[in-house]
């Protein structure tokens, strides 16, 4: 039982740790997305920082990577993991000044 | 030992990163992105803005913005001018695009929806085209993402000018004085649909709003504008949170939201069928020279700015694609009568417009 407990604190930090290597933060504050142009690898995750002091809906109509967030309220934050390689744009479908290219390498 | 345990956690860590990718929302096939689930965040807290604040976000800028691929020359300006106000646009030879962009009313058309081809009565209102220099996306639904690309919209469409491409060019090649305008404007490359968008949204760019008395206020004269609009002002960018959408010194954020009108109209919807928040959502028009630009609304269904205001202290329809910015506001009937004051303030003096001499 001690050891279980052990091993889910193990595997919470190390788990961490995965998820600190593949993310990058993409945040909202001004109705701008930060940073605006991001590469990662196939299966990397961004995780979409609503630290704007309004709603915001991130989507994207990229094909391989089309993904709809919704209508998210400041203070959340939402991790998006991109499965095929390709150039994806990233905008809000609230307020069309936010936009972001994403490209995804194998 | 130890190891065995770090295996154990990993395998732990797998099915975790599993329920948190199904949590909202699996992707529907391995063609798409997959969402993971939404977590609250710390964020610092913000504290209110300053008078000194709110009055430097509404500062004019010092210059009309042209893009690089069409930038302004007065050929062009002279040439879009003529095109603009030359009936010659539409099929029937009686509608241009200031018989709905019309001067005289704050450059809209006066009328709750505009009026097209054999006097069909559209959709929405006819929106104005003041500070459209400044403007990031066009058309109440968002349908254009330039003003040159807006420009040619409603001379092709069918329920407004009526008039085809081809039908456009071959007439004004057969309007002799045309012929020089172009060349000067567009030297070697002559009338085509390119030239006359580009030439149309230069001289759109230059239809600016005038100096008005809240804009001598933000310059420091503390007497252009009553106690009341003072107060409306700041009404406007707390309590009343119209500054929310009706950002910076041209009061729009180009954006869309559904403010909770009774419509069947679902606007961006159309452009965004997938997005809740798309539907009955329509972009923030501008709030300079307003007081010219009734009746209100995309589809000019509200009549006075006091009525406007009664609109949005009831909040409209709640549904789910009402913006969250759109809430019941309980505003006082002073309250209510500083912001309508406020606005006031936003219309310029009168100036003139003249018609130019049409090319024969």
């Amino acid at each position: 039982m001690h050891g279980l407990k052990i091993s889910m604190l193990i595997a919470f930090l190390s788990g961490s740790a995965v998820a600190l290597a593949a993310e990058t933060s993409i945040k909202q504050k001004g109705r701008l997305f930060t940073p605006s142009e991001v590469s990662v690898k196939k299966g990397d995750t961004l995780m979409f920082v609503n630290d704007d002091n309004i709603t915001h809906n991130v989507y994207s109509a990229s094909t391989g990577n089309q993904f709809n967030l919704g209508a998210i309220a400041p203070g959340n934050s939402t991790p998006v993991t991109f499965k095929n390689s390709g150039t994806v744009d990233i905008l809000c479908a609230i307020h069309p000044s936010m936009k972001m290219s994403l490209k995804v390498a194998d | 030992m130890m190891f065995s345990r770090i295996r154990v956690g990993q395998i732990l860590i797998g099915l975790g990163v599993a329920a948190i990718a199904t949590a909202s929302g699996m992707p529907k096939s391995s063609a798409e992105a997959v969402v993971g689930q939404t977590r609250k965040i710390e964020l610092p807290r913000q504290g209110e803005p300053t008078a000194a604040d709110m009055r430097n976000a509404y500062r004019r800028p010092p210059s009309i913005p042209f893009p690089k691929n069409n930038p302004y020359t007065a050929e062009k300006l002279l040439l879009g001018k003529a095109l603009y106000f030359d009936t010659r646009l539409s099929a029937a030879n009686v509608l241009s695009c200031a018989s709905c962009h019309n001067p005289g009313y704050g450059w809209g058309d006066g009328q709750p929806r505009g009026v097209g081809h054999e006097m069909k009565i559209l959709g929405r209102r006819s929106p104005t085209i003041i500070n459209a220099a400044y403007g990031l996306i066009f058309m109440w639904d968002g349908r254009a993402g330039s003003l040159e690309e807006q420009a040619l919209g409603p001379i092709q469409a069918d329920v407004e000018m009526n008039l085809p491409l081809h039908q456009l060019l071959a007439r004004l090649n057969s309007i002799p004085d045309y012929k020089p305008l172009f060349e000067a404007a567009f030297p070697g490359s002559g009338i085509s649909a390119e030239n006359i968008a580009k030439a149309i949204a230069t001289y759109e760019r230059t239809v600016v709003s005038g100096r008005a008395p809240f804009d001598a206020w933000i310059g420091g004269d503390e007497k252009a504008i009553s106690d009341a609009a003072k107060r409306g002002f700041t009404l406007f960018n707390t309590k009343a949170g119209c500054s929310n959408c009706h950002a910076g010194w041209n009061f729009t954020d180009d954006s869309f939201h559904d403010i909770g009108l009774a419509s069947d109209d679902i606007g961006r919807g159309k452009q965004l069928p997938d997005i809740l928040r798309a539907q009955h959502a329509f972009k923030t028009p501008g709030l300079r020279e307003i007081t010219r630009r009734g009746p209100y609304m995309h589809n000019g269904m509200i009549g006075t700015l006091d009525a406007v205001v009664e609109h949005y202290n009831s909040g409209g329809i709640d549904r789910p694609s009402r913006s969250d910015l759109i809430k019941p506001l309980a505003l006082s009937a002073q309250d209510k009568s500083d912001l309508v004051e406020f606005m006031r303030t936003l219309t310029s003096d009168v100036y003139s417009t003249t018609v130019p001499k049409l090319p024969r």
